[in-house]
C-alpha cells in the first residue's frame, strides 16, 4: 500500500525563556494510505507537533514531512494554505466551530475556498451533514446542538472538501463514553467506507481501539507501533 | 472572503455593536457640524466683495467716526460711493429670546453697493422715499411674520427715544440675498432719521458713524485707497483703520479668539476619542476571535483573510456610523441654518464636509481594525488554536 504519509528524519524544537525542548527526535516514520492510525504517548511526547506538522500548521526545523505527494517543508506559508484546504481536514478537542454561523454555514466554510457555486456549496456542506447523521440540524447554531452532534458538525466540516487526510486531536477529549464512542464509530466508518486515511492523537485507549494501528512516541522518538485486530463485524463497507 | 461570517460577528454582539455605531455617528456629526462652522466662515469671507473697503476707528470697532469724514473721503480717486453703517443694537418688542441686528445705513448709496441684495416685496424707492421706513431680510420677516406696509417697534438699548417710547419704523421692503456673507437676518433704516433725531433732541446717543462703507470705481487699485484713507487721518482726530471687506469680516469673526483653530482643536479631540473608543472595541472583537481566526487558518484561509475580517468589521461598524452621523448632519441642516443665519450665513453642508465625515471614518475603521488584525495574521495557526486551548 502506498504510504499516504512520511516523516523523514524530523526534528521540532520549541525554545521558551531561554530553554529549549526538543518535541520530535530525528523521527523516522511512515504511514499508510487508507488506514486509521491512532497517535498515544505521555504529554510531551510530540504527539500534536507530529500532527500540526502533517497538517502543515507548524514547520519541522530539519527533515521531510510529506503527505501524498506533497513535500510540506518545501511550502511557504500561503502555499501551505492552499494546500490544507484542499488536502486535509482537522477535528480539534474543543470542536472549534463558529458560534455565529449554524451547522450548515461552519460546514461551507472551507468550501469557500474551493471553485464551487454557492449552490454547490450548499448542497455539498447538506451532503456532509446527512453523512455524519445531522441533516435535521443543519439550521442550528453550536450552542443549540450537543456535544457530540458539535463533534459530528466538525467532522463534516473536516470531510466537507473531501480531503485524503483527517487529523483529529483528541476529538473525544470533552465528551462522554457512549457520544465519544459513537464520534470514533463515525471516524471509523469515514475510513472503512469513504478510505480516508485518519491520524488522531488521543491518551484514552478505548479510542485507540477503534484505529487500526496505534503509533506510540515517546520523548519525540517513535516508540512501538500495534496493530488492532479488527473484528470481523466492524466492517461496514 | 467569507463576507457572512463578518455580518454575523457584527451582529454576534448587537449592543456593543450598536454602541460603536452610535459613537461613531455622534463623532462624524460633531466634526462635520465643527467643518461645516468652519468652512461657513471660510465662505463667507470668500465671498466678500472685492471693490468694497471699511473704514473703521482704528482704536475699535466701538469707537465711533465723525460724520465730517464722509465728504474729505469723496475726495479720494476711486472712491465712487460711501455709505454709512451705524449699529444700532436695539431689541424688537415681540423678540422673547432672539435677536437681530439693525444698522443705520444710507439708503441713496446702500442697493447699488450690495448688488448681491435683491428686492422681492415691497419697493427701494418707498423706503428710500419715506424717513421712518425700513427694509428687512426675508428670513427676518419670515421669522416674525412681517409684511410690508407693518409697522415695527424697536426699543433702543444706545439710543434711546426721550419720550421714553420705542423707535418705529415702517417695513416697506424686503430683500433677499445671493450671498453668504450678507445674511437676511437684519434690518436697515435711514441714518439720517437716528442722526436728526438725535440733534434735534427726540433721542440719545453717541452721533457718529460706526463704520463707512466705500465702494470702489472699476480698475481701482483697493490698496492706494486703503493707504491714502488712512493717511488722510493720521493725525487725528480719530485714526482710521481701512481694510477690504474680507479682512474686515474676519477681524470680527475673530473678535473672540480664532474660532476656526478653536473649532479645529475640538474636532481633532473628538476624532481622538472616538478613534480610542473604536480600537477598543477591535481589539476586544481580535481577542475574543484569536481561537475563531484560527479555525479559519487551519481551514487554509490566509493570514490576510484573518486580518481582512477585522478590518472589514471595524470599516461596517465606522462606516454604518458615519453614514448615520452624515445623515444626522443633513436631518438638522436647515433647523442649524436658521438659527446660524445672522452670525454665519455661510453654514451648511457640502461634498467636502460629508466626504470629510466619510474619510475620518475610514481612517478611524482601518487602523483601529489593523491594529488587531495584523495581530491577528502574525499570530500562527497553532498559537492561535493554543491560546484558548
Amino acid at each position: 500500500m502506498a504510504a499516504a504519509i512520511a516523516i523523514h528524519s524530523v526534528t521540532k524544537t520549541y525554545h521558551r525563556g531561554g530553554e529549549s525542548l526538543r518535541v520530535l527526535d530525528d523521527l523516522e516514520l511512515q504511514m499508510e494510505a487508507g488506514t486509521f492510525y491512532a497517535l498515544m504517548g505521555p504529554s510531551g511526547s510530540g504527539k500534536t507537533t507530529l500532527l500540526n506538522l502533517v497538517g502543515g500548521l507548524d514547520h519541522a526545523d530539519a527533515g521531510r514531512v510529506v503527505v501524498g505527494d506533497t513535500d510540506l517543508t518545501s511550502l511557504d506559508g500561503s502555499e501551505l494554505a492552499r494546500w490544507r484546504a484542499a488536502h486535509v481536514g482537522f477535528v480539534f478537542q474543543g470542536f472549534n466551530l463558529l458560534p455565529v454561523l449554524t451547522a450548515r454555514e461552519n460546514v461551507e466554510l472551507p468550501l469557500l475556498l474551493a471553485p464551487l457555486s454557492k449552490a454547490q456549496r450548499r448542497e455539498q456542506a447538506e451532503r456532509a451533514l446527512a453523512l455524519v447523521g445531522l441533516g435535521d440540524r443543519m439550521d442550528h447554531k453550536p450552542r443549540e446542538l450537543s456535544g457530540g452532534q458539535e463533534q459530528r458538525v466538525a467532522i463534516a466540516r473536516a470531510i466537507a472538501t473531501d480531503p485524503q487526510v483527517i487529523l483529529a486531536d483528541e476529538p473525544t477529549g470533552d465528551l462522554d463514553r457512549t457520544t465519544a464512542d459513537a464520534v470514533l464509530d463515525l471516524l471509523q466508518r469515514l475510513n472503512r467506507e469513504l478510505n480516508k486515511t485518519i491520524l488522531m492523537v488521543t491518551h484514552d485507549p478505548q479510542a485507540a481501539g477503534f484505529a487500526d494501528q496505534v503509533i506510540h512516541l515517546d520523548k519525540g522518538k517513535l516508540g512501538r507501533i500495534d496493530r488492532n485486530e479488527r473484528p470481523a463485524g466492524a466492517r461496514r463497507v | 472572503m467569507p463576507w457572512k461570517l463578518l455580518l454575523r460577528n457584527v451582529l454576534g454582539h448587537r449592543l456593543r455593536s450598536a454602541l460603536t455605531v452610535l459613537s461613531v455617528a455622534v463623532a462624524v456629526f460633531l466634526i462635520c457640524v465643527l467643518h461645516a462652522v468652519t468652512s461657513g466662515l471660510a465662505r463667507t469671507l470668500d465671498a466678500s466683495a472685492a471693490n468694497r473697503l471699511l473704514v473703521q476707528s482704528a482704536v475699535s470697532l466701538y469707537v465711533d467716526l465723525p460724520l465730517s469724514y464722509q465728504q474729505k473721503m469723496a475726495a479720494v480717486p476711486g472712491i465712487e460711493a460711501i455709505c454709512k453703517w451705524q449699529w444700532f443694537g436695539g431689541r424688537y418688542e415681540q423678540d422673547k429670546g432672539g435677536f437681530f441686528a439693525q444698522f443705520g445705513i444710507d439708503a441713496d448709496t446702500f442697493l447699488r453697493s450690495y448688488p448681491e441684495m435683491s428686492i422681492a416685496a415691497g419697493r427701494y424707492e418707498d423706503f428710500a422715499g419715506q424717513r421712518t421706513a425700513c427694509i428687512v431680510g426675508q428670513q427676518l420677516a419670515d421669522k416674525y411674520g412681517w409684511r410690508v406696509g407693518q409697522t415695527v417697534p424697536i426699543t433702543g438699548t444706545i439710543f434711546t427715544r426721550t419720550d421714553g417710547r420705542p423707535w418705529e419704523f415702517t417695513v416697506q421692503a424686503i430683500y433677499q440675498s445671493r450671498s453668504p456673507s450678507f445674511d437676511e437676518q437684519q434690518m436697515f433704516f435711514h441714518y439720517d432719521y437716528l442722526h436728526e433725531s438725535l440733534q434735534q433732541g427726540g433721542a440719545v446717543g453717541p452721533d457718529g458713524v460706526g463704520v463707512y462703507m466705500l465702494r470702489l470705481g472699476p480698475g481701482t487699485d483697493p490698496l492706494a485707497v486703503q493707504q491714502a484713507v488712512d493717511a488722510m487721518f493720521e493725525n487725528g482726530p480719530q485714526r482710521v483703520q481701512t481694510t477690504t471687506e474680507a479682512e474686515f469680516n474676519r477681524q470680527f469673526i475673530t473678535m473672540l479668539g480664532d474660532v476656526p483653530a478653536l473649532l479645529r482643536m475640538v474636532g481633532g479631540a473628538v476624532l481622538f476619542a472616538i478613534f480610542f473608543a473604536v480600537l477598543n472595541t477591535m481589539i476586544m472583537a481580535g481577542r475574543e476571535r484569536t481561537r475563531d481566526l484560527g479555525v479559519l487558518k487551519a481551514l487554509g484561509f490566509t493570514d490576510a483573510t484573518a486580518a481582512g475580517l477585522l478590518v472589514g468589521e471595524a470599516l461596517l461598524l465606522c462606516g454604518l456610523g458615519a453614514a448615520l452621523g452624515g445623515l444626522l448632519g443633513l436631518a438638522i441642516e436647515r433647523p442649524m441654518q436658521a438659527v446660524t443665519a445672522a452670525f454665519l450665513p455661510g453654514f451648511g453642508f457640502d461634498g467636502s464636509t460629508l466626504l470629510l465625515g466619510a474619510g475620518i471614518a475610514l481612517a478611524v475603521g482601518v487602523i483601529s481594525g489593523l491594529v488587531p488584525g495584523l495581530r491577528a495574521a502574525r499570530l500562527t495557526t497553532v498559537q492561535a488554536l493554543r491560546e484558548v486551548g
